[in-house]
């Protein structure tokens, strides 16, 4: 500290100023959860945790409220845009890492990253007005009437197509979430050591047998941090879900039925909530959707930091 | 070795062959795969909005629904103004904060953990910043509006960090002073000065502003976009100083420069560029964004100035009139998609070529 005043009065402004401005980036984090926090008091009194996690009802006119309905959305979008994106993903980072020529590495890499710079509104207008048509018309017809008749699985294709349902959301979720795992995936694969692929090819592997067996398990840890971050991205996506997800608080078998995410609850109800438990119920919504996306992100930061730091081992 | 074993081998081999191919082939289909989509996506915005595009638009305030004509002339202003105090509010804060953590607590804990946590921030929820907003600036608490307070509080202090700055770039010009215990004298003054100019402003803007904010307005709207731009700006800002050579602050050093003049006047000019890339990046970032201003700075049907009341902004509008029932809504919001969109894939190939330029050519 004594150190600190001995520096030119220039410098210690500055360091002060900057200082706090850095400091305010923790302050907001934490104010966000306090002020979420007391927001919900209400909500948290009444309900409590668990049984509003549990609580399929949202009734806004009994003033009864339950996260469980928002919370299945959410999970089964997120999931099944997973399962659809990683390996297209996966599939991309490899053809830009080994597959591609030289010369189109850098188009087509800044090609995908564009899919993530493309506004989440305009996915969601596009799926709305040109995918949803082409999902009920067509894709949604063809699923039910080839993996729909197997006895279990056809359980999840059961109902009339709309188009407005879990799958076509899900569907636009990962064409979201794909340039995400891809950067991620493309340089955690770009720092598999030369001389490890070049060991490889000397015992005769061919190049998929290089990719599978030395370039996957050498950047698995960077794969899975990027798959988390998508995670974190596809579990907090808005408008692209809004559009194409009705808005109905029911927990349905099929997937080719309307449904709520929390996101979707917040975005269409939050103006309207007339009553303060309702006001209460989706600032509790709100809290447990910023504690679950922080604890994930998290999760994907550990991994990424961990990757980072084997590499460079 | 008869022949037999000579099949088997070259069958294995062949097996091996023939999986690789496939399997490249597969990925090199998903990456068609991912580019269709693109195409697709891009080629019907510019389909669609293209019949809504002409003058009317830009010039013309919406018509009642259901009558065709008029434009969104409200929604262009509301969203240029709103981006640009998120813009004004967001980016000093954010290069400030990442040259602490870049300069001064450089390899600190505190550097590493802010640096992280930002890093979260900026993956989460944007939804949630928009309720945390509407609980702090729109939300009147008690009589008092503790957001508006904090949000005046951050005004007027930047600007009266402009103010000092100007000032003392004009005292410096001026007089060109080369006695450094008068050097200091006068940064003390200026200093003194800039913060009496910032509790005076604060006073200013205080009854005037806190007093009308109620209920959606667009100061909350810009303050949700800063929130999000924030960490983005910090974490480029901080990624562009360490990639400046420490050498290079040495010679400074070595010249007798103090840490501030260094930063000043070799760091920031090092990596001017990269951080100016990555405010057009999250400029471009913050202007699709729909949720945070949801139920910040709402929406309006007429034409406002005013940063205190409700405010149109194109994507809120693309959001209306898209679930609405009248044909012409939809048209006027393919045509604002379209002009959202080609403006941030430009603005985003741009930058992404400029730091190609400067960073791996």
């Amino acid at each position: 500290m004594k150190k600190f005043f001995k520096l030119p009065i220039s410098d210690i402004i500055f360091a002060i100023i900057s200082f706090s401005a850095s400091f305010l980036v923790l302050t907001l984090i934490f104010s966000t959860v306090l002020v979420l926090y007391n927001e919900s008091s209400l909500a948290i009194h009444k309900f409590g945790i668990l049984n509003f996690i549990f609580t399929v009802d949202w009734d806004p006119v009994k003033e009864v409220f339950g996260a469980a309905a928002s919370l299945y959305g959410t999970l089964v979008t997120t999931v099944l845009s997973l399962v659809l994106a990683i390996p297209i993903a996966i599939g991309i980072a490899i053809f830009l890492t080994e597959i591609s020529p030289h010369i189109l590495k850098t188009p087509i890499g800044i090609a995908i990253e564009m899919l993530a710079a493309i506004p989440s509104i305009i996915y969601g207008m596009w799926g709305l007005f040109t995918l949803a048509p082409i999902m009920a018309n067509y894709v949604e017809p063809f699923l039910q009437n080839t993996i729909g008749k197997i006895p279990v699985i056809g359980m999840l294709f059961q109902g009339e197509p709309q188009g407005i349902d879990l799958f076509t959301a899900s569907f636009i979720l990962a064409i979201m979430i794909i340039p995400f795992i891809t950067s991620v995936a493309r340089d955690a694969l770009n720092l598999t050591p030369n001389i490890m692929k070049e060991s490889a090819y000397a015992l005769g592997a061919t190049k998929w047998e290089v990719v599978k067996d030395i370039m996957i398990p050498y950047s698995k840890l960077g794969i899975y941090g990027g798959i988390v971050l998508a995670l974190g991205r596809a579990l907090g996506e808005t408008m692209a879900v809004a559009f194409v997800l009705g808005n109905n608080h029911q927990i349905t078998t099929s997937l080719f039925d309307a449904a709520a995410t929390i996101t979707v609850t917040l975005a269409n109800e939050f103006t309207e909530a007339d009553t303060d438990i309702y006001l209460s119920s989706l600032f509790y919504l709100a809290l447990i959707l910023f504690v679950l996306s922080f604890v994930i992100l998290a999760i994907a930061k550990f991994f990424l930091l961990r990757a980072e730091r084997g590499y460079s081992r | 070795m008869n022949t037999k074993d000579l099949y088997k081998e070259s069958y294995i081999v062949k097996k091996r062959k023939v999986i690789s191919f496939i399997a490249l082939s597969l990925s090199t289909l998903a990456a068609f795969f991912g580019l269709f989509w693109l195409v697709f996506i891009l080629f019907d915005v510019l389909r669609h909005g293209i019949q809504g595009i002409n003058l009317e638009l830009f010039t013309e305030d919406p018509a009642p629904p259901g009558i065709p004509g008029g434009g969104l002339r409200n929604a262009f202003v509301g969203q240029l103004e709103i981006v640009f105090f998120a813009t004004i509010i967001g980016v000093p804060l954010g290069i400030l904060a990442g040259t602490f953590i870049a300069e001064y607590a450089r390899g600190t804990k505190f550097a590493k953990a802010v640096s992280i946590l930002s890093d979260i921030m900026v993956s989460v929820p944007s939804i949630v910043v928009g309720t945390f907003i509407y609980a702090i600036m729109v939300q009147p608490i008690g009589h008092i509006n503790v957001g508006g307070v904090i949000g005046v509080l951050f005004l007027s202090a930047i600007i009266s960090i402009i103010f000092g700055g100007i000032l003392g770039f004009i005292v410096n010009k001026v007089f060109s002073i080369k006695n450094p215990s008068v050097g200091k004298l006068i940064n003390l003054f200026l200093s003194l000065a800039t913060a009496i100019f910032g509790v005076f402003i604060f006073l200013i803007l205080m009854p005037k502003l806190v007093d009308k904010i109620q209920g959606f307005n667009g100061w909350a709207g810009a303050a949700s976009l800063a929130f999000i731009m924030i960490p983005v700006v910090l974490r480029t800002t901080e990624d562009m100083l360490s990639l400046v050579p420490w050498t290079l602050r040495e010679a400074a050093f070595a010249l007798g420069a103090s840490y501030f003049k260094v930063i000043k006047d070799v760091v920031y000019r090092a990596a001017a560029t990269g951080i100016l890339t990555g405010v057009i990046l999250s400029i471009s970032r913050v202007a699709g964004e729909t949720a945070p201003l949801l139920f910040t700075s709402f929406n309006n049907s007429y034409f406002t100035m005013n940063m205190n009341e409700p405010m149109a902004s194109l994507t809120v509008t693309i959001f209306n009139y898209a679930m609405g029932p009248y044909e012409d809504w939809h048209v006027k919001a393919w045509a604002a998609s379209f002009v959202i969109t080609f403006f941030i894939l430009i603005v985003t190939i741009f930058s992404r070529f400029i730091i190609h330029l400067k960073y791996k050519g």
